[in-house]
């Protein structure tokens, strides 16, 4: 398949804005700007293009709702903090294609009526915000951002704000919390940042994948653009691939590809010739899926009829040699650690469930663990503030569903089970 | 309104309304740890979770929108599980030190547990060891009790306008922290303490003094400042342990300030009077009642005798109730025959009333407690109502949150100022050049009320009077520059609805008559209502003691009065005009602008008499001294700022041999042979409602005024000294109060670094400032919140006595005064 995303990525200098331009670069922005803006969000619309930070939210409605509200001044803010184990799909967009993400911004915000975009860059990507700040300042130089953008009376600032390490500053409203300067933890929604966001007015946020996606819809049209990938989940995705396989790395594949063909045929199978065991999907917020239940397409709405999800599509594929225990051990040390701490569930069950899974890993688990942990997930799932303590009691669920034999032999025989002593 | 289910019963709830808002509104009880009314829905505690029908999910009532028809359950077995468990996870960690902790008994984590049990626990972990912040005065923190709710740093950062406190790490490892761990250090509201509903925060002064369910609770108005804030008092065995804002009730919809909060305790001063004094031989010898009013009698019947009855005079007390300012009016006029009875209100809300007399017509304009909120502009000329009137200045700040352009003239940096959307440092005392320049603006630039406006009475001499405050002018006159000026004047005058708010202190030294005159010029001038124009009272009971008649002008009810007797200026700055005194809670000698002349004339008397709850700088210079009962140790009214009278209970028992101070006027006229009424509070209470108010009728003049400029700077006394409130002292009370007194204890000058090392200070170390009237010691604080030229001073604390170097306003201008500085050695 013709890459549409990672386009040039081989070419070494293809964050200069003359490589970009050489490929047609900004001829999408000129195009966008000479269309009305509710013609770009109904293109949008017609193109079916989801959002592509996990949730797949269609990306039209959310500006429709933005587009409606008649505050001024609206925000345009890129989420690309960009920081769940296993997930680095945005990384080569922000590393080798930062132009693309400036257009499809400038396209959108002229479309949504804002003047003033933000990307709130993960704060361990310095050398993206090194690569963004360039390529902004060269976007100024041609006049693609700016007061008067290609003397069309058109208005678009753009800022790179880094991020101070926090996961949960992926989630829109942390983001903007910690955007305005405050510590990084959600909001409460309703009222949703569409209408209550940035310094309490409208404000878009979209990963770097979703806006990067924007030239190509304004290129082609929605129409075309929709018939790529599956026919309610449009357009191309990147996967990125860790893990247990040969060729680990981020691929651009039609919506809908099957977690099988995305393992097997393109990452190369599992290394060393080995058995699968089980796969995070779209990272590990996602409900892990054995080796038998991954035929199937990789988009956000079969996913979770196959008892997961897409999420970021981050895959991280694991092998028979993997012991499930650490695996869960160690996805919960991270959500604990993540935990923004405002919610009681997640705060202080996060903190439980990782050290119930401590001890078993240590081997120092009890009986009635597998029971105590199912119980605590309950509690946590469907009753957090945000969705990373659903993400966190999620996993041990999955895990507990299709793993509950190694578990309790791990506690059983107070070791691991996979080694080899 | 909208209609929804609430299990399986059909309720009403407000449109807008979050789900627990309409539960509780209907008596469906939710628990919820994290929820407060006054902020906005936080959603941490997730105590609050609900069912809905339709959703997979369980909702948190706090922060969901109560919508139409919506299904809502709140008690099934699975949400019971669900908040055991939360209980359980908020437990696992929380210290089981309840016998030793002050919240037991009243705290919301306990009850819940008790509630919903379970009592033991699936889990064991290392409960939270970290160290409590003992070092602060007020408040204390020990964050092993903390459960995180956030309610403190929200009350603090929201409501407050603080932001001491926030939450550091993440997590597991959040913890309620000042920045960098340091110790707290700010305002001392105490807000966070009420708003904790567990032992996490707690009150030092309270600390370790009382189990929670051996108090009993009182309510009761606040006996400091106008606003007329309801406290709680709980007291055991007879004394007040503490005072707290409860949710929802009194005009202060449960907020306190510090002074509120803590300031009770100048209940138990030491210093408090408890029996009749008479001096002989310069020592003050304990007199029974009978002895003293005897005393008290020959000597007032001496003086009138021989020097008629206009040589006797009487001050009153703001911070007496309405019937103590009655029956001291009724003992002037009934007993002496004397109208000089005055106040200290001369000095400050004199000036309001007088400017809303002659720019309205109206005898009095009550300011109402919401007003600043939904207006689009307001104006605040040289006040810090957050630090005078501290509950009243949250809702300018909460105005300003929601929308409003808070506009703030003043020199010094306030909370006001930090949170103004333009702050404008004019130089102090230039309230009334820079409001006469907005009027010409407006004039100029046609953006006035064209067609009331100019049909007020005086408008060609309005205009007149400010032809020469031009933009240029004012600029040189304020300090300002000329765009900023311009930019400010424009966004009030064009704006849609506006306020105009400032005070006027007897301690304030920036503004005079001649502000308020020319504020009410300007509202008339944008064809605003009067209730534009926000001039609060100073004190609990300032409107009270003005309806009381206690001013040489006026009888009871605003009833005019053909022959005026002396006011305060008349009565102790001219020697010889009275030969004897009656002081009523009142301390001239430390309150009064120039107490040299003050102490002049007080030293001169024949007969002074002072009737006090502690023995003041005054009471020192009398002949007789009588111990009066103080605020919460007898009933009585007091009117507050909106003008509402609030009933003020009796709570405690009275101090010593303390008497009730209209009780002790009616008896000293009885021994004096008169009957003045009073023979309990009743018949005292009905005897004043049947005096009808007179309000004035509503005929707008305008007044113009100029500029005049303050007390000449020059090389000898090049800086301009600011006199002012504190948020934690207001006078004489305040500094009785050892609560309060251990957040500031002493009169400081605030000055500039600039200034500092000009003058070569140190900070911390002690200056001479030395004004055209006498010279103090005073410790130097350095501050950025002085701008270089001005230093600001607080006047109550006694032993700085600055009030030596103060002057009266001449005129109506403001008595800001020139000083000169210098380090010692």
């Amino acid at each position: 398949m013709e890459t549409i995303l990672l386009k040039n990525i081989e070419n070494p200098n293809s964050a200069e804005i003359s490589e970009y331009l050489k490929t047609g670069g900004y001829r999408n922005l000129s195009k966008a700007l000479a269309l009305k803006p509710k013609d770009i969000i109904e293109e949008t619309k017609k193109a079916g293009l989801r959002g592509r930070g996990g949730a797949g939210f269609p990306t039209a409605m959310k500006w429709s709702f933005a587009a409606a509200d008649p505050k001024f001044p609206k925000y345009l803010v890129c989420n690309a903090d960009e920081g769940e184990p296993g997930t680095f799909k945005d990384r080569p967009l922000l590393e080798k294609n930062p132009h693309l993400l400036i257009e499809g911004m400038a396209i959108s915000g002229y479309a949504l009526g804002a003047e003033y975009g933000y990307i709130y860059l993960r704060g361990e990507y310095p050398f993206a915000k090194d690569v963004l700040n360039k390529a902004i300042k060269q976007a100024y130089e041609k006049n693609y951002l700016g007061d008067n953008i290609l003397g069309k009376n058109i208005k678009f600032h753009l800022t790179v704000y880094q991020g101070a390490g926090a996961y949960i500053c992926g989630e829109e409203t942390a983001l903007i919390e910690s955007l305005e300067g405050r510590r990084g933890q959600p909001r409460s929604k309703p009222p949703f940042p569409v209408n209550f966001g940035a310094w309490n007015m409208p404000t878009i946020v979209n990963n770097v994948e979703t806006l990067s996606n924007l030239p190509y819809v304004i290129q082609v049209g929605g129409e075309a653009y929709s018939k790529i990938g599956s026919k309610d989940c449009t357009g191309p995705k990147l996967f990125c691939v860790s893990g247990c396989v040969e060729k680990p790395g981020v691929y651009e594949l039609p919506m809908g590809t099957s977690l099988k063909e995305i393992i097997y045929n393109h990452a190369g199978g599992i290394k060393n010739g080995k058995k699968l065991k089980a796969v995070f999907p779209g990272g590990i917020s996602t409900p892990i899926l054995p080796a038998d239940k991954t035929d199937c397409p990789m988009d956000f709405i079969s996913m979770p009829r196959h008892g997961s999800m897409l999420g970021s599509g981050a895959v991280i594929v694991m092998d028979e040699s993997v012991c499930m225990v650490k695996v869960a051990y160690r996805a919960l040390k991270f959500f604990e650690h993540e935990s923004c701490g405002k919610c009681t569930p997640c705060r202080e069950g996060t903190d439980w469930l990782r050290k119930i899974l401590e001890r078993i890993e240590h081997g120092k688990g009890r009986e009635g663990d597998i029971e105590l942990l199912s119980q605590v997930a309950d509690v946590i799932y469907g009753r957090t503030f945000c969705p990373l303590g659903d993400s966190a009691a999620g996993l041990v669920m999955s895990m507990i569903k299709y793993f509950k034999n190694e578990i309790e032999e791990h506690i059983k025989n107070a070791k691991c089970v996979m080694s080899k002593e | 309104m909208i209609e929804l289910t609430i299990n399986g019963k059909k309720i009403q709830a407000k449109e807008g309304s979050t789900i627990l808002e309409a539960a509780l509104e209907n008596g469906v009880y939710i628990p919820y740890l994290c929820y407060d009314k006054r902020l906005t829905p936080y959603g941490a505690c997730r105590l609050c979770i609900i069912e809905v029908e339709g959703q997979k999910k369980f909702l948190a009532a706090c922060s969901s929108p109560a919508t139409p028809g919506m299904v809502v359950n709140t008690e099934t077995p699975k949400l019971l599980k669900a908040r055991q468990t939360i209980l359980e996870l908020l437990l696992i960690h929380h210290p089981l030190d309840c016998p030793v902790c002050d919240k037991a008994g009243e705290c919301q984590l306990q009850d819940m547990a008790f509630k919903y049990g379970p009592s033991e626990s699936r889990f064991k972990a290392k409960r939270k060891n970290e160290i409590a912040d003992t070092g602060s005065p007020l408040v204390e923190r020990n964050p092993n009790r903390c459960i995180l709710c956030g309610k403190c740093v929200r009350i603090c950062g929201e409501l407050q306008g603080v932001g001491a406190i926030n939450i550091l790490g993440r997590g597991f490892n959040s913890k309620i922290s000042p920045a960098f761990e340091e110790t707290l250090d700010c305002e001392f509201c105490g807000q966070c303490i009420d708003a904790c509903p567990v032992g996490a925060l707690g009150s030092k002064p309270y600390k370790y003094s009382a189990r929670a369910w051996f108090l009993e609770e009182h309510d009761n108005i606040c006996p400091y400042c106008s606003v007329g804030c309801t406290v709680t008092l709980d007291i055991r065995e007879g004394r007040i342990l503490r005072s707290r804002g409860i949710e929802g009730k009194g005009l202060n919809k449960g907020n306190l300030c510090g002074k509120g909060r803590f300031g009770f305790d100048y209940l138990y001063a030491e210093s408090r009077l408890t029996s009749p004094m008479i001096k002989q031989n310069n020592e003050f010898k304990k007199v029974s009642w009978e002895k003293a009013l005897d005393f008290i009698a020959k000597n007032l019947q001496a003086v009138t005798k021989a020097h008629g009855a206009q040589s006797a005079g009487a001050v009153g007390s703001q911070r007496c109730t309405l019937e103590d300012n009655y029956m001291l009016h009724k003992f002037m006029r009934g007993v002496i025959g004397s109208n000089n009875i005055d106040s200290i209100a001369r000095l400050g809300y004199a000036k309001i009333q007088k400017a809303v007399e002659m720019s309205f017509g109206l005898k009095a304009l009550p300011v109402q407690l919401d007003s600043p909120l939904g207006k689009e502009a307001i104006l605040v000329i040289e006040s810090d109502i957050t630090a005078t009137h501290p509950i009243w200045g949250l809702n300018f700040l909460k105005a300003q949150r929601q929308g409003s352009k808070l506009i703030v003239a003043d020199t010094r940096e306030t909370k006001l100022t930090r949170h103004s959307d333009q702050w404008l440092r004019i130089r102090p005392g230039t309230g009334t050049a820079l409001i006469n320049g907005i009027i010409k603006k407006a004039l100029d630039e046609g953006i006035y009320d064209k067609a009331k406006a100019p049909s007020i009475q005086g408008f060609n001499s309005l205009s007149e009077s400010v032809k020469d405050y031009t933009s240029q002018k004012v600029s040189q006159i304020t300090g300002l520059s000329e765009e900023i000026f311009s930019e400010a004047a424009l966004t009030f005058l064009s704006a849609k609805s506006r306020l105009l708010a400032l005070t006027i202190g007897a301690a304030e030294d920036t503004k005079g008559l001649h502000t308020a005159l020319a504020a009410a010029n300007l509202i008339m001038l944008t064809g605003s209502s009067p209730s534009s124009l926000q001039m609060p009272a100073e004190y609990c009971n300032t409107m009270g003691l003005w309806q009381a008649g206690v001013t040489p002008d006026m009888l009871p009810g605003y009833r005019p009065l053909d022959k005026k007797g002396m006011d305060i200026t008349a009565m102790l700055y001219h020697p010889g005009n009275i030969r004897a005194l009656y002081v009523m809670g009142e301390d001239p000698l430390l309150s009064f602008p120039d107490t040299r002349e003050v102490e002049n004339v007080l030293r001169g008397l024949d007969f002074l008499v002072v009737q006090d709850i502690m023995l003041t700088e005054t009471a020192k210079l009398a002949h007789v001294v009588l111990p009066a009962s103080s605020w919460s140790e007898k009933e009585g009214t007091f009117i507050n700022a909106e003008g509402i009278a609030q009933k003020v209970n009796k709570i405690i028992d009275t101090s010593g041999d303390s008497v009730p101070d209209w009780q002790i006027l009616r008896n000293l006229a009885r021994v004096m042979g008169s009957d003045i009424g009073g023979k309990n509070l009743k018949i005292l209470q009905d005897e004043i409602q049947s005096i009808k108010c007179e309000a004035g009728h509503l005929e707008m003049k305008y007044n113009p005024v100029t500029y005049v400029p303050t007390e000449g700077i020059d090389d000898n006394y090049p800086i301009s000294m600011v006199t002012g409130n504190l948020m934690q002292h207001s006078g004489a009370l305040s500094v009785m109060s050892k609560s309060l007194s251990s957040v500031l204890a002493d009169a400081f000058l605030q000055i500039n670094r600039s200034d500092a090392d000009k003058y070569n200070i140190k900070d911390d170390s002690f200056v001479k400032v030395i004004s055209r009237r006498g010279s103090v010691f005073v410790k130097a604080r350095i501050s950025h919140e002085v701008p270089t030229g001005t230093v600001f001073v607080p006047v109550h604390f006694p032993h700085a006595k600055i009030n030596t170097l103060t002057r009266l306003s001449q005129n109506g201008d403001s008595p800001v005064i020139a000083v000169r500085i210098e380090a010692m050695k």
